[in-house]
Formats: structure tokens, sequence, C-alpha cells
């Protein structure tokens, strides 16, 4: 980095005046009788923002603090990052290079669909079952395991697509009959201390799946081909300036390059989004499953069947593990662990987007997928950028935390 | 009754999951005393009921322990690969009829690839289950970790795949090695990229490393950028955690480098998942040279999961198989009729060679007592698989009287190194060409990139 200082300076400003507008607002606050919830989390960006020069008309002003005015914050608080960096080091390759930018962040977004797609079935089986499941890493590996058997090994030469309905079934069928067996007496009352029987049972599944599929299929990593290899093809003909395909890899303006395998991946990850939206939004079923998530008790009521909804919540849950693992058994080497790193990052984003809240997960999964791709693209230390991957993630959940610790779509307590 | 019945089907759960996870859970593994069938074939005298007190003494198998990563994120393919092999040993010891003629023992452990899990586990050997030896060892990072455990409890240790040069420069007596020194290996790496650059005319100005921070991958990168700079040749190394998966944002900065050749130095399912990757980002194997790691020579899970790989150049340790002498050869025919192979990896025969050295060790001394087992390795002449191993700097002539430096201490000297490279999809890698050194050589290297 050239000027160092620079963003050094910069960093300052932001931290310094975010945590004073963060702990003086919400006292001007409280002390005008105003609404305070969002006023530490609205006066740490308004200040961080433009410090001074925002914080004192807020101060005198202590307008109502919205969604959009702490959106504004946000992108002038981006806004001065950026500059900053760009400033600090306009050899950097995330300053210098725009289609490395561009390339890494659709990387970005790739993999934030697919780990949005994750976090939703962690946190549809915690809004209705109240209950933060350890399994969910071994279901998105089952998943993976269940398509590359199918279409490698048991079934080879059958539509991918096959498979991966194949993956569905068998985790939503596992997810089934575990709810049904073991969480079931939870509800009844039967459990005395049902959080921690809970923690314990799903923790006792996730060992039980990853050694029994280990004892099944060996710990050798395997690995999916491609599902649906691009074809050759170069637009203009001789050039291939504007777009350039291989089976491998798509190539736009000689610049932005996605992987075949991460574009189908995100593809299905688009496409069972959808379905999961037209079901919760549209169907009795899915309006009874939020009806649930609101309200209990009220929900019973009007004569649906909470039991029924926990069973199903946690099975699609399930699933919608397995099929993340399903898309992405031709992007990674699979092994029975593979669903560790991968549950972990999904806690971190349902946590993050708010306990509970679909949207949140899945805009949770994004801003992890970005922030990771732009940190490994964009730390000037090459032997340090990659290694820090783990740790992007849980830097913008600590801020979150920090700033609103509900999550940024979680419900106020 | 609801409740009596949910608790039944939670009891009959449970009984099986933990029947499962005791059957399947990869901890510890024994076979000779552990497994009565196999030590009755192997050596029949422990089935005589035995009348004296000094008969047990003497019939109690002799334990040695062997290190081994079989759960990820160590790599797992070298781990099983080395199971097997150690495995052959400890039943090829039984079926000559043990250890002094007291039944050989292995209890293999799962190290992980982590320190902290492979310091945990050499103690349990030592401590718990009573090993006089052990052998084995893939990762550096728990080689560096376990020597402490070693060196603390007076117990030697063979290691059979640790390259970091530290192991054995420390020079504890308990530790010997013959696996290659990290050093030595990015020597001949290099060596090697000159070769490709001043014989054979390739482009060659700018290498990328990509490693794992470990304290194999750090040293193992530190050397080569260092050699490659005397060499006049620019470097510039990524590290990634070991068991990462995801290289999408390394291998776009991979490729705005522009390399003319691409070192893979991480180990496991990490160098399978950049390498095929980097494939479908455009700068595999078939696009750009690359030096793969050492896990490709298992060629059936490196074409599973790196279907782009072929022209991987892959460095092998050990002679190539037409220099096989008699022991690596039996060993390659059982291990072939086990695994369905066509070859043994070098790591896994590295592995059988370390049981093997301990068992002569305790043969020669005559004792089961580390110390007399120390005593013998320092003064051993071994035919092994890998050739007549010998560790000739050792407390009689230390690297100072030797005038060497200290890493070669209790070090076997002459592990060959040989650059293959596949040269066809899904070829085994017993089929690979010997491109480097040329002495070796028996094809000329395919170099891709070139325009």
């Amino acid at each position: 980095m050239e000027n160092a200082a620079i963003f050094g300076w910069a960093l300052l400003w932001i931290i310094c005046w975010g945590a004073l507008g963060g702990v003086v607002t919400p006292r001007i606050y409280a002390r005008k009788d105003l609404e305070i919830s969002q006023a530490s989390f609205g006066g740490a960006v308004i200040g961080a923002a433009l410090g001074p020069f925002s914080l004192l008309p807020l101060w005198v002003a202590t307008p109502k603090i919205t969604n959009r005015l702490i959106g504004i914050a946000i992108a002038i608080v981006v806004g001065i990052f950026i500059a900053a960096f760009a400033l600090a080091d306009p050899d950097n390759l995330c300053v210098a290079n725009g289609g490395f930018v561009i390339s890494q962040l659709a990387n970005g977004i790739v993999i934030g669909i697919i780990y949005g797609l994750m976090a939703l079935g962690l946190t549809l089986i915690f809004s209705i079952l109240g209950v933060v499941s350890f399994a969910h890493g071994e279901f998105y590996m089952i998943g993976g395991m269940v398509t590359y058997f199918i279409s490698a090994k048991w079934l080879p030469g059958v539509s991918p697509l096959v498979a991966i309905l194949a993956s569905c079934i068998v985790t939503f069928a596992i997810g089934y009959l575990f709810e049904r067996i073991f969480l079931r007496p939870m509800g009844s009352g039967e459990i005395e201390r049902p959080t921690e029987y809970a923690i314990l049972v799903t923790f006792g599944l996730a060992f039980f799946l990853q050694y029994f599929t280990q004892a099944l299929t060996s710990a050798v990593p395997v690995k999916a081909q491609r599902f649906f290899p691009f074809p050759r093809a170069e637009l203009p003909a001789d050039s291939g300036a504007l777009l350039k395909m291989t089976p491998g890899n798509v190539t736009i303006f000689d610049a932005v390059s996605i992987p075949n395998p991460r574009f189908t991946a995100a593809v299905l990850a688009l496409l069972m989004l959808a379905a999961l939206l037209w079901f919760l939004y549209r169907t009795w079923v899915g309006k009874a499953l939020r009806a649930v998530s609101q309200d209990r008790q009220a929900a019973a009521v009007t004569g649906i069947n909470p039991d029924s909804m926990n069973s199903l919540a946690f099975s699609m849950g399930a699933m919608l593990a397995g099929l993340s693992g399903a898309s992405l058994v031709q992007v990674f080497s699979w092994l029975p662990q593979v669903g560790i790193p991968a549950a972990a990052r999904s806690f971190v984003i349902i946590v993050l987007g708010g306990m509970g809240s679909l949207p949140g997960a899945f805009l949770g999964g994004l801003i992890v997928g970005l922030v990771e791709a732009a940190g490994t693209g964009c730390i000037p230390d090459a032997t340090r950028a990659a290694a820090y991957i783990p740790a992007y993630g849980m830097v913008i959940l600590t801020l979150v935390l920090l700033l609103k610790p509900t999550g940024l779509f979680g419900r106020e307590l | 009754m609801n409740r009596s019945r949910t608790l039944i089907w939670s009891a009959i759960a449970l009984t099986l999951l933990a029947l499962l996870l005791a059957a399947c859970a990869p901890q510890a593994e024994t076979v000779g005393e552990a497994e009565p069938a196999a030590q009755e074939e192997a050596a029949p005298a422990p089935t005589e009921a035995p009348a004296e007190e000094s008969d047990d003494m003497a019939m109690e198998p002799v334990k040695i322990g062997a290190l081994a990563p079989l759960s990820a994120p160590g790599a797992v393919v070298g781990g099983e690969a080395m199971r097997e092999a150690m495995l052959i040993a400890a039943e090829e010891l039984n079926e000559r009829g043990g250890i002094m003629g007291r039944p050989v023992e292995l209890i293999i452990v799962d190290t992980e690839g982590l320190p902290e899990r492979g310091t945990a586990v050499v103690e349990r050997l030592i401590n718990q289950d009573g090993v006089v030896g052990i052998g084995g060892g893939y990762h550096s990072s728990v080689g560096v970790a376990a020597k402490e455990v070693a060196r603390d409890n007076g117990v030697p240790i063979v290691f059979a795949e640790t390259w970091n040069d530290t192991i054995t420069s420390v020079q504890y007596d308990e530790i010997f090695r013959i696996a290659p020194l990290s050093s030595e290996v990015s020597t001949v790496d290099v060596k090697f990229m000159q070769w490709l650059r001043d014989e054979n005319g390739m482009k060659l100005e700018k290498v990328v490393i990509l490693t794992e921070n470990t304290d194999y991958g750090i040293p193992a990168a530190e050397n080569t950028t260092a050699l490659l700079d005397e060499a006049g040749i620019a470097s510039v190394t990524f590290s990634v955690d070991i068991g990462t998966q995801d290289f999408a944002g390394i291998i776009e900065r991979v490729k705005a480098e522009s390399p003319d050749l691409i070192v893979t130095l991480a180990t496991g399912e990490a160098s399978y998942n950049f390498t095929q990757q980097a494939a479908d980002a455009g700068i595999g194997p078939q696009d750009v040279p690359t030096m793969c790691n050492q896990v490709s020579l298992v060629s059936d899970a490196f074409w599973t999961n790196v279907p782009d790989g072929n022209h991987c150049y892959v460095r092998r340790i050990g002679l190539p198989q037409q220099l096989y002498n008699d022991v690596a050869q039996a060993l390659v025919a059982e291990y072939s009729a086990r695994t369905g192979k066509d070859d043994i990896e070098s790591y896994a025969m590295a592995s059988y060679d370390s049981i093997m050295l301990i068992a002569q060790a305790i043969e020669d001394a005559g004792s089961t007592d580390p110390s007399d087992i120390i005593d013998a390795l320092e003064n051993i002449n071994h035919m092994g698989a890998l050739g007549p191993i010998t560790f000739p700097i050792n407390r009689s002539n230390t690297p100072e009287q030797a005038g060497v430096d200290p890493k070669w201490w209790h070090q076997f000297p002459d592990p060959a190194i040989t650059i293959v490279q596949y040269q066809e999809e899904g070829q085994d890698a017993t089929e690979t060409t010997v491109v480097y050194p040329v002495i070796y050589q028996t094809g000329a290297p395919i170099i891709v990139g070139q325009e």
C-alpha cells in the first residue's frame, strides 16, 4: 500500500465518529423522549459518514431515523472507504482493473446466492421451531454426496436434475424422520429443557451423519462433473471480444470471467429461491408456515396444526441445505466433513440477517459472499488475502451485532 | 404411552448411533493384538496358552504407533494410502513371527492434519497405549508438534512424510526422518523450472506459488521464493488455510499476475480444489504449466476431482518404478492387490518403511526399551522399499563434526526426487512420464501455453 496513512486516517475518522454517534445519539433521543430503537445504529453510521457535519445537525434537529437515512449514510461510509483505499493503493487490482473488480463482484454474488439459500434453510427451521440445527452442514454434505453417487456411480449419464431431485428427497426424508422422532417431544412438554435438548440432539445427528457417511463412502474426496457444460462459442466469431464460452467458463467483454459450475449452481439456487418464495407467499401451506412463525398459539386457533408445520419446516430446511450441497458438489471436492465450514458460515449469516428472517438470511448470504470476494481480491498482501476468508464474515457480524444486536432484519425485542 | 414410545425410539436410535460411531470413528485402529484372527494367522506362538508368567511377558505384543491423517482437514487421500501400507507392514512382521518372537500390535491414530490433534494422539499412544516407537506422519505441522511429545517421553518417531526442516534440525535424539527435507525438495523444484527455461526454451519470468499456512507450506514457499530469486525468476506467493475450498477470489488474482508457471504447495483436497477451479477459470494445467501437489499421484482421486488436470507436473518422491528393489516390488504387489492401484504412493512406501525400520531397530537392540531402540536406529542399515536406509548424521557423527547443516540430523540422506507429468487424460500415476531429472527421463515434457 503506497499511501497507507490516507487509508489509516479515513478508517480512524469512520471509527471515531461512528463510535461517538453510536454512543451519544441514543442518549440525546432518549432525553427528548424520542424513539430510540434505531438511534444507536443510525447515529453510528451517520457519524461515520460525515462526522461532525452530520452529527451536529442530527443531534440538534433529532429527525426520525428512517431506513432511508441509514441507507444513505451507509452508502457514504462505503464511498469514503473505497475512495480512501483507492487513494492509498492506486495500483491495487481492485482500483486499477475494472474487469477484475467486476469478476470479483460476480464471484461474490454467485457464491453469496448459494450461501443465502443454505442459510434460508437454517433460518426457516429457527423461525418455526425455535431451534438452531447443528446438523445443517451434514444435510448440505448429504445433498452433495447423493448427487455425486447418483450422477457418477449408480446411474452415470442420468440428468443431473434427477440426481438433484433425489438429493432433495433424501434430505427432506431424513429431516422429516428426525423431526418426528427426536424433536416432536419438545413441543409436547415432555422435555424439561427443550432448548438444550435440541442443541444436543442436533449435535448428535451431525456426528452420526458425518461418520455414517464416512463409513459408507470413505473419506476420499469426490466431485461431480459439470452439470451443464457451456457450448464452445465466440461472439464475434473471430475474436470473442464480447463473449467467449468454453465448457468450463464464460468470459464477457474479454474481462469478466465466471466459471461454469458456479454459474449453474447460482442459477439452480435462484430457481429454488423463487420456488420457495412462491410456496411461502402463494400457497396455503406456506402461509400457514409463516403464521406459525409469527404466533404459534394464534395459528393453532385458526386450525393450523403447529406440529405438522414443525415437521414441514425442519424437512424443508434440511432439503434447502441438501440442495445447496447438490448444486456445489460440481464446484468443490466433497468429503464427509465438508459441511462443517458451510454450517459455521450459515450461523454467521442468519445472525447477521436477523434470526428467523428469510430476507435477512438471503441478504446476509449476499453480504458475506461479497465481503469475502472483496477481501480476497483487494487485500494487498497476497500471502494473507485468502487466509483471512473465515474472518471477513466475522468482522461484519461483529459490527452488526455491536450496532444492531437483532441483526439486519431481526425482530425488535 | 406417547412418552414411552418416544423414549424407546430415542433409546434405540441413540444405541445405534453409539454403536455406529464406535465402529466408524477413525480415532485409533489396531492390528495384530486386536484382531485375533489376523494374529493367529500371522503369529501362531501367542495362541498357545503360556503356563508361566514369564511366558506371558514374552508373548505380550510389541506395540508400535502409527500416525496418518484420516479425516479432514487432513489430506485424507494420503492418510488412507499410508494406513494401508502400514497395515501391510504389521501383517508382514507378524507373518514372519513378530519381533523377538512377540506379535506386533500396530495402533494407527488419526491426526486430522492438525497439530493439536497430533499432540493429543501421540501423547495417548505413548502414555495410554504404551507404544515403544511411532511411524508414519504426513503433515509437517503435526510432525513439528508431535516431536516435542516424543522428546518429553523419550520415545522414537520415524517420520515418513513430514518435510519441514526444523523437525530434524532441532537435533532431538528421538526424531528420525525418511521423508525428504523441504529445502531439498524446493531445490529440485527450482532446478526443474530452470531446466524447463534453459533447456526447453520455456518462457519463465514469473511464477505463482499457492501454499498452505502450515509448518510445511510456509517454509517451503519461502525456500522456493528465495531459490527462484537467485535464478532470476520473479514470484508471488498466495497462501490459504488447510482445507480451503473456494479459490475463486485468489484465482482471479493469480490470473491478473499472468504467471508463466504455477506451483501448488497446498496439500490434500485444497490442492484438488485449486487446480480444478483454476482449470475452470482458464489457467489450469492445460493452459499454464502447473506443478501440482504430490497428492495428485493418487490417480483415481485426482481424475475424479480434477478432470481437467492433464499435463500437471507432479513431484514424486522415491525411485521410478523401473528401479524398484525386491522389497518395493513385493510391497507394490501386495498393495496393488489390496487397493487395486497399479503403483504405491511415495508416502505410503515411506510409511511402510517407517514401521519396518522400528521393527528392525527393536530386533537389533534386542529390547523394547525406547532408548535402546534409538541407539539401534542411529546405527541401522535397513534395506527398505525406498532403498538402503541409514541415518549417518547422529550422536557419534554430529552435524558439526560432519560439517553439514543441522537439518541433516537423523535424516535419511537419499530419498530420490523425480518430476513426472500426466500426458494423457485419465492416465494412471504409474504410466506418467518421468520428465526430470534427465537421468531418469522416460519422455520429453509437454509444455503448454507457449505461443
